[in-house]
């Protein structure tokens, strides 16, 4: 394990943003135009050097992870792990010797995650440059929440994994409440009160089992051993482990979001600002579906067997679902661009939970795979939104036409993200989904099937949402510049700034569909392990 | 005889030398509102040298608290007991006097040019001694003399602003509701004292040990005491009072009533169940064993329901931040009523981490509600809006109170529900468990409308930024920095707790 | 004549026959003033409790209490029509249903 300035790179990588928000909280608003601006463009840049160091302690971070490594349950075989004791109290009436340790580590889970969640904050500070008000504000939110959202990736310590995901819900709030759109309060704190209602339930499992195990450590919570006698989730298939069990998943999944825990996201999804949208759908969603993987699935085996079913069901709704919700967006009087984008994340994510239910290698790194690759797809979808948004101020499907003439190199990128939406080969969202319905037609035929309309339906919206805004005939109103003035936008087409944004992300995706082994080297053998963990687990109960 | 006479005299004075030893924080307190009406006589026309004499009542009275050796004892002839348990409330109760007394110094509502603050200052301290002795009383006529002592300060001190309708107001409806709960309180003391015929809480253990009469007067004979605890700690059905009276009383003594005064409700209630009704040779940590057939645990469970169930869903409706607190604290008084409802030390530790949390964050949040109210003169939701523009460290201040009193990490307010629930599930309430959690989620419904209004509206609008003294802002500090510090550092709280549930229990 | 020749029920009830009518006094009373009254007959229903108590243990205990509880109404009285005081010279009234600013 490597080191920087003696700190480990996980805390390093998770509480830098701390550094950046105590230095941005330093900077001077500035008195008159000039100033006011140079200190905005100060603001920027600091956050764009603090995520930007983030990015290179994760590729770091990537080139020192050895793949042969399981992790998962394995407490030797976790990478870069760094263990403290953070709350000791010993000979508590009721609660015994209380131990909370500040406990990080990453395995072939995380190590994707980290990577994408350094990635997605780095290439979304670019987009932050379209935010126009309270900036210190938002980037210090901006910087918490990416706090947060790593810290859930590396934590192994229950207590600390829920800190995390605590932690992160107040700057998505403000997030979403103040740069948001018109009705972003409502969205806000639906988002909050979705989120919370999940969680809660969670600390009451967590707690449970804490008293069950002793420790919040979650490794200590997978081993069926550690369970003391006569405790309430001690035992197997018992009826509490399968009520904690499916709490956890109503908590993850609301996250996810899977059909019918979704509805908030459509709103907080349209009302929040591009980088928020691209945050949210490239690392928040990730979170519920990760949150499965590293506790609910090793810690309750017997439920996953006991569920597995429903689970896949589920996947499959939310997949048919979402996808037929965003087709329903070429509906007259609807329309609206990232409305559709955000219905094709639940489907997206409908695939994720599909592989997952596959139990199976194919399947599982299907899934850990599209995780990662929805990020990075979505990201780009967002922002391209956003890029239009800014400048139309409006994202109705039918309000466009013609943008490839006006805009060539936009419309290339677009395109890129958008097959790579719909899967096409030589992308990377071909290869994650193509591995999910391997996995999962060996599980589960039939649903498979079903689910496979859901690229055909995919293929549709992305198409014809392509065919509307960027082919045919340009209308009146966006013949001239997009702004007159030539202040904001000296050309039509694609600046600076959102390239910046968006080519890293396109290098991915075509890099990824070409050589998928660079993220799925990563996972193979944790993924393995954690089946086996899976399996073993449910032996009994007849998998 | 004589001889026998001198040694009970001899006897006497020895215990009562000793009490006073103990005693002397408490004399301190007294000593100091004797005082504070010689200050005020003197110095008429300065406003704030009686304040700084009460600052100093509390500092000697902290001093002779630290010094004062540990002691687990009867005083004055088993009226009055030593213990951790009661020391932990008195602290509880010096830091909240001294957060109330500098929060009154920049109240612009009390420190009006026509007013006195003599008595006001004076009436703070005779309302901290009241619960000083109540924190300590082992003896039904003590624990009465004790909550009138509190309950006669604040209805004044409820209504200080006389000359504003609503606090007058509050006053009268404090006082009334209050007479009718002591009435109703000492008519149950009566009964128990029929029943058993002692009023130390000891001697009726004793004899509850062996009762085997009829249940029925018994039990409400307790449940009419419980009125006078319930209506303390504003628990529903008793709660009647609290959302006028705090709506209406000058903003540092709401913040003091939801703090100190529900603690000491709190410290009566939970002694008086420990002390009277449980079964002192077979109290092992883990479980209580009640000497009488009364349900207790069932009871206080249906109070903490109803309070969380009852407070969150009203302050929903809200729309003055101050009433809306002040359901809150009824909700949180259920929540707190959670950890009683376990009946187990460590139940009663989690009501006591609680306490300390629950201070910082609610006395905060009534301090940024005042200072508000300095500045643009309501309380109303409605006129907050951007004010986390004109005043971003209120805004962040309040937000952080109000996150940490929803109950989420990484703040004070998330390791007092933890406790809590962690009391409740480890004795297998999860039904209760799982009330309380849904109820958090309530909350924030609520908390986050101030929030909102801060922070989400008004963003574009150019009023004047709010100028507040430095030393109006360090006090904010002073509360928001435990707020977060003792959600991320805990251990020491908890080992304060620990070391303080121990309670005197006469054997 | 014992005073104990009667029997301790007979305080009880009227006591208990007190209590209630002082209680249901101060719920359906508008007048402030007549509430503080309900309030004093509320009190001294209980110093007869206390005093019938403490006569039949033999227990001066009891009627120790009901030196407090004397002491302590008139402190309530005291506070309470000052009070009502105060809210008169605001607002002309002494009836408590006229007091109603404060709602929920």
């Amino acid at each position: 394990m490597f080191t920087i300035f003696g700190i480990g790179p996980l805390t390093f990588i998770t509480f830098l943003p701390l550094l950046g928000m105590l230095i941005l909280l330093a900077i001077p608003s500035g008195k008159d135009e000039k100033t006011k601006e140079t200190s905005i463009n100060l603001l920027r840049w600091v956050t764009v050097g603090i995520t930007f160091i983030q990015l290179v302690v994760a590729l770091l971070i990537y080139a020192n992870f050895r793949t042969d490594l399981v992790g998962v349950n394995d407490p030797n075989s976790f990478q870069f792990v760094e263990k403290v004791k953070w709350i000791s109290v010993k000979g508590l009436p009721l609660f015994g010797d209380l131990n909370i340790e500040y406990f990080v580590g990453i395995d072939g889970l995380s190590a994707p995650m980290v990577l994408l969640t350094a990635l997605i904050c780095f290439v979304a500070t670019f987009s932050s440059w379209s935010i126009k008000k309270a900036h210190k504000g938002y980037f210090m939110m901006y910087l918490l929440l990416d706090l947060g959202m790593m810290g859930v990736f590396v934590a192994l310590d229950f207590f600390l994994f829920y800190v995390f995901w605590e932690l992160m819900l107040l700057p998505m709030y403000f997030l979403i409440g103040i740069w948001g759109g018109p009705r972003k309060e409502y969205a806000a704190i639906k988002f909050f009160i979705y989120t919370l209602f999940g969680s809660v339930f969670m600390l009451l499992v967590m707690i449970g089992l804490y008293f069950s195990v002793g420790s919040f450590n979650l490794l200590d919570m997978m081993n069926p051993a550690n369970f003391k006698p006569g405790e309430i989730f001690t035992g197997f298939q018992t009826t509490w482990r399968l009520v904690a069990f499916v709490a956890l998943f109503v908590g993850f999944a609301i996250k996810v979001p899977t059909v019918p825990f979704h509805t908030w996201l459509p709103d907080a999804h349209v009302e929040a600002p591009t980088p928020i949208s691209v945050i949210l759908a490239g690392i928040l969603l990730k979170m519920g579906t990760y949150g499965m993987l590293r506790v609910a699935w090793p810690i309750f085996p017997e439920a996953v067997a006991y569920f597995n079913n429903y689970i896949a069901f589920i996947g499959m709704v939310s997949i048919i679902y979402g996808a037929l919700c965003a087709l329903g967006q070429h509906k007259v009087g609807k329309r609206d661009l990232k409305k559709l984008i955000a219905y094709s994340s639940v489907s997206h994510m409908g695939y994720v939970m599909l592989g997952i239910s596959a139990l199976n290698s194919n399947g599982l790194t299907g899934a850990i795979f599209q995780m990662f690759n929805h990020g990075t797809i979505t990201a780009m979808l967002f922002m391209i939104v956003g890029v239009i948004y800014d400048r139309a101020h409006t994202r109705g499907l039918d309000e466009f036409g013609g943008l490839a003439n006006k805009m060539p190199v936009y419309t290339g990128i677009m395109a890129i993200a958008f097959f790579a939406a719909i899967g096409l080969p030589g992308l990377s969202g071909f290869i994650s989904e193509a591995l999910v319905f391997l996995g999962a037609f060996a599980t589960y035929p039939v649903l498979t099937v079903i689910s496979a309309l859901g690229v055909v339906l995919g293929a549709a919206y992305m198409l014809w949402a392509l065919q509307r805004m960027f082919f045919g005939k340009l209308p009146e109103r966006w013949s001239g510049p997009w702004d007159p003035t030539g202040k904001e936008y000296k050309h039509d087409d694609i600046n600076g700034i959102e390239l910046a944004a968006l080519v890293p992300l396109a290098i991915v995706v075509i890099f990824l569909g070409v050589f998928p082994g660079a993220v799925v080297n990563l996972m193979t053998s944790s993924v393995n392990h954690l089946i086996e963990i899976v399996k073993i687990g449910g032996q009994f109960a007849g998998m | 005889m004589d001889s026998l006479l001198s040694l009970f005299i001899g006897q006497y004075v020895a215990d009562l030398k000793r009490s006073l030893a103990l005693f002397a924080p408490e004399l301190v307190l007294a000593t100091a509102f004797v005082l504070l009406v010689i200050v005020d006589l003197i110095f008429q026309k300065s406003k704030y040298i009686t304040g700084v004499v009460a600052l100093l009542g509390f500092a000697v009275a902290t001093i002779f608290m630290i010094v004062s050796p540990a002691n687990t004892s009867f005083g004055f002839w088993q009226m009055y007991v030593f213990d951790p348990f009661s020391n932990f409330f008195k602290y509880i109760f010096l830091i909240s006097g001294f957060a109330v007394v500098l929060i009154s110094f920049f109240s612009n509502e009390l420190n009006k040019s026509d007013r006195t603050m003599g008595e006001y200052y004076t009436l703070i301290l005779g309302m901290t001694l009241g619960m000083f002795v109540i924190s300590s009383a082992g003896n039904l006529i003590l624990i009465y003399l004790a909550l009138e002592t509190m309950s006669l300060s604040s209805y004044v001190l409820a209504g200080y602003t006389k000359e504003i309708k609503r606090a007058s107001e509050a006053s009268l409806k404090y006082v009334i509701y209050g007479a009718l709960a002591s009435g109703l309180m000492i008519y149950g003391i009566s009964i128990l004292y029929g029943l058993t015929g002692t009023l130390s809480l000891f001697q009726i253990n004793a004899f509850l040990t062996q009762y085997q009469g009829p249940v029925f007067p018994l039990v409400v004979a307790s449940l009419l005491v419980l009125v006078g605890f319930g209506y303390k700690i504003s628990a529903v059905p008793f709660h009647f009072w609290t959302p006028d009276v705090y709506e209406g009383a000058p903003v540092a003594i709401t913040a003091y009533l939801s703090v100190a005064s529900k603690a000491a409700g709190f410290a009566v209630f939970m002694r008086f169940l420990k002390a009277g009704f449980i079964d002192p040779t077979n109290a092992s940590e883990q479980v209580w064993t009640m000497v009488s057939s009364i349900d207790w645990k069932f009871i206080v469970a249906v109070l903490s329901v109803l309070s969380m169930t009852i407070g969150n869903f009203v302050a929903l409706w809200q729309t003055n931040v101050k009433r809306m607190l002040a359901y809150s604290s009824i909700a949180h008084a259920g929540y707190m009523l959670m950890g009683v409802t376990v009946m187990t030390e460590g139940g009663y530790i989690a009501v006591m981490i609680y306490f300390f949390t629950y201070l910082l964050m609610n006395f905060g949040a009534f301090y940024v509600v005042q200072l508000i109210a300095n500045e643009i003169g309501s309380e109303e939701l409605e006129d907050y809006n951007g004010l986390g523009y004109r005043s971003p460290l209120l805004g962040t201040a309040m937000a952080i109170f109000l996150v940490s009193l929803t109950g989420l990490p990484p703040t004070a307010g998330f390791v007092g529900k933890l406790y809590i629930f962690q009391a409740v599930i480890n004795s297998n309430m999860i039904w209760l468990a799982v009330v309380g959690v849904l109820n958090s989620v309530v909350s924030l419904a609520y908390y986050a409308k101030v929030f909102r209004n801060m922070w989400l509206r008004g963003v574009d609008s150019n009023s004047a930024p709010l100028k507040y003294s430095i030393y109006a802002q360090l006090l904010v500090y002073a509360f928001v920095i435990p707020t977060l510090y003792y959600g991320i550092f805990w251990t020491p709280l908890v080992f304060w707790a620990k070391s303080s549930v121990m309670m005197f229990i006469g054997k | 004549m014992l005073i104990t020749n009667i029997p301790l029920e007979f305080y009880l009830v009227l006591s208990a026959i007190l209590f209630v009518i002082g209680a249901v006094g101060v719920l359906t009373r508008r007048n402030a003033i007549i509430i503080f009254m309900s309030i004093e007959i509320m009190l001294n229903s209980v110093n007869l409790t206390f005093v019938s108590f403490s006569i039949y243990f033999g227990d001066t205990l009891g009627q120790l209490f009901v030196f407090f509880v004397m002491a302590i109404a008139a402190a309530e009285a005291a506070i309470g029509l000052a009070i009502v005081l105060a809210l008169y010279r605001l607002k002309q009234t002494v009836f408590v249903d006229e007091v109603n600013l404060l709602k929920w």
